[in-house]
């Protein structure tokens, strides 16, 4: 009986010491914010959020058309780890390459309703041509984090279930530098980023 | 039956209206102009051309293109950057259709209907220009008795299969710019293609008529070929053998061998590579011409690209060998 206080004891010390933290997840938000650049709405900004502590991201797949001549869309932010499908939508041949800083590939010539695909490995900002069109290019940015969004044509963007807390954001925009800075996430204060 | 004139209002037409259908319809348009200078050593041939293009999308997953092209030479006649589009000093429309197409990763199909080129081999617009070669290979130049790049059908065209493996089959009636028309009749051209893996191949067939300005050429036009491609890494091999007869009485067979290298360390710089041939035998008119070019296109930007060939022909009947430059600069806008 002395034996089975003891343990009941240990277990309430345990529980008494332990419960708030093991109980109380961490509180989670949407950050929202908006890109502008000359005082006008941006979009294609990628936001990002530094978070070298926070799950892998998922690895998905996604797609960027080539449709009409050209690729769409223009800028795509996908996770380190993810897939991105090339598919070939019109009736002429194409060829998608990058030489940038991020994966070098050069995915050859393929016919229409054909698709190749790459494998985004490390975080960096890939630059798609087509060999043969020189008017079609995009952009693909990988990031290594689950926390990211792209701005629409009002300049919005929203990032969701981020857990409340201080991070570093960079935002990147074709043609600028890329901006980096810290943000508290939680106090319902939107992200303004300024070019 | 469009004839040239109408289809020149029809592209016009096109241009003007395109800008307010899209406005009312929420159409998208997009339109092109490119403008190329070039000079070649080969007959001091001088060279200035432009081609003004608008593609789109219509209602219902329709699409349209519509292309016109000027462009001009002086010096002597030549085929010196004749690779796609015809120089001779007017302004001609050159492909106008509409399609449709719906893919997935097991089917394939869809329809052309307009003015287009003849399905024909490697005929796509991203092989017959842009890709480093200032001029069309021998056997697809129509001044060498061969197919030419610039047949021009009025027709339909239709798709089936799946993207490894389609077929193409086109009706219609010639309709071409060039110097060379070819007389009336119904054309017939039909196209299969696979690919698997790096490879594509494919066999097309074409019946159609003899150039009417060549008054002693009768009967039909009728060529074969087949082609081929592998690419990896940035380097690609192509090519085409073609073999047929231009008019009755003769015969024209001949091919090309195409190596492009893009690789990494090279950055902007496409490099080409081109050996070929062609024969036409015509009894006392027959020639068998070869070539062999060395080249570079280099994407200075997204708006300019350079490209510059060395050509050297052999010597072949009564000719003296030849080895010619051309150097030219295209400049592109999109809006």
């Amino acid at each position: 009986m002395k034996k089975i206080a003891r343990v009941a004891l240990a277990l309430a010390v345990v529980l008494a010491l332990a419960g708030p933290h093991a109980v109380a997840a961490p509180e989670i938000d949407a950050l929202t914010g908006h890109a502008v650049a000359g005082g006008k709405p941006m979009a294609d900004v990628v936001v990002w959020l530094d978070a070298p502590s926070a799950p892998r991201p998922r690895e998905r797949r996604f797609v960027v058309h080539q449709r009409n001549m050209e690729f769409s869309p223009r800028v795509l932010a996908a996770p380190v780890g993810s897939t991105v499908d090339l598919p070939n939508n019109d009736r002429v041949f194409h060829n998608v390459f990058s030489f940038t800083n991020g994966k070098p590939f050069d995915l050859g010539l393929y016919p229409t309703g054909a698709s190749k695909h790459i494998t985004l490995d490390r975080a960096a900002i890939n630059r798609l041509y087509c060999n043969i069109h020189p008017h079609m290019a995009a952009y693909i940015v990988a990031v290594d984090s689950p926390y990211y969004a792209t701005s629409d044509r009002t300049g919005s963007f929203s990032i969701a279930d981020v857990p409340a807390g201080r991070y570093t954001y960079h935002a990147w925009r074709s043609g600028a530098e890329t901006l980096s800075a810290t943000v508290l996430v939680g106090d319902g204060q939107p992200l303004e980023i300024s070019w | 039956m469009v004839s040239a004139r109408t289809g020149r209002v029809l592209l016009l037409f096109l241009a003007l209206t395109a800008p307010c259908v899209a406005a009312a319809q929420d159409v998208a348009v997009t339109t092109e102009a490119d403008i190329t200078v070039g000079r070649s050593t080969a007959d001091d041939v001088r060279a200035a051309g432009t081609q003004l293009r608008a593609f789109g999308t219509l209602p219902r997953e329709w699409r349209f293109y519509a292309e016109a092209s000027w462009a001009d030479q002086w010096g002597e006649k030549s085929d010196a950057f004749g690779s796609a589009y015809p120089y001779n000093h007017r302004v001609r429309p050159v492909e106008i259709y509409v399609e449709r197409t719906s893919t997935s990763p097991h089917s394939l199909w869809g329809t052309r209907v307009g003015r287009y080129r003849a399905p024909f081999g490697l005929y796509n617009r991203s092989d017959h220009a842009y890709t480093g070669f200032l001029r069309a290979p021998l056997i697809r130049y129509g001044g060498y008795w061969a197919l030419s790049n610039n047949f021009l059908e009025t027709g339909a065209s239709v798709v089936a299969g799946t993207p490894r493996l389609y077929g193409e089959v086109s009706l219609g009636i010639p309709q071409d710019e060039d110097d060379l028309h070819r007389a009336r009749g119904f054309d017939r051209v039909g196209r299969v293609q696979a690919s698997v893996g790096d490879v594509i191949v494919g066999a097309s067939y074409i019946h159609t008529q003899p150039f009417k300005e060549q008054f002693w050429a009768h009967g039909d036009t009728e060529f074969s070929g087949v082609d081929a491609r592998w690419m990896r890494g940035g380097v690609q091999l192509r090519g085409e053998w073609i073999d047929g007869h231009p008019f009755a009485g003769t015969k024209t067979f001949g091919g090309y061998a195409d190596l492009m290298v893009h690789r990494q360390f090279m950055g902007p710089v496409t490099a080409v590579l081109r050996a070929e041939r062609l024969d036409y035998e015509a009894g006392p008119f027959s020639s068998y011409p070869r070539r062999y070019t060395a080249g570079a296109k280099v994407r200075l930007s997204s708006m300019l690209v350079a490209h510059v060939n060395v050509l050297h022909e052999p010597p072949y009947d009564h000719d003296a060998a030849e080895t010619a430059l051309d150097v030219a600069l295209t400049f592109s806008l999109r809006r």
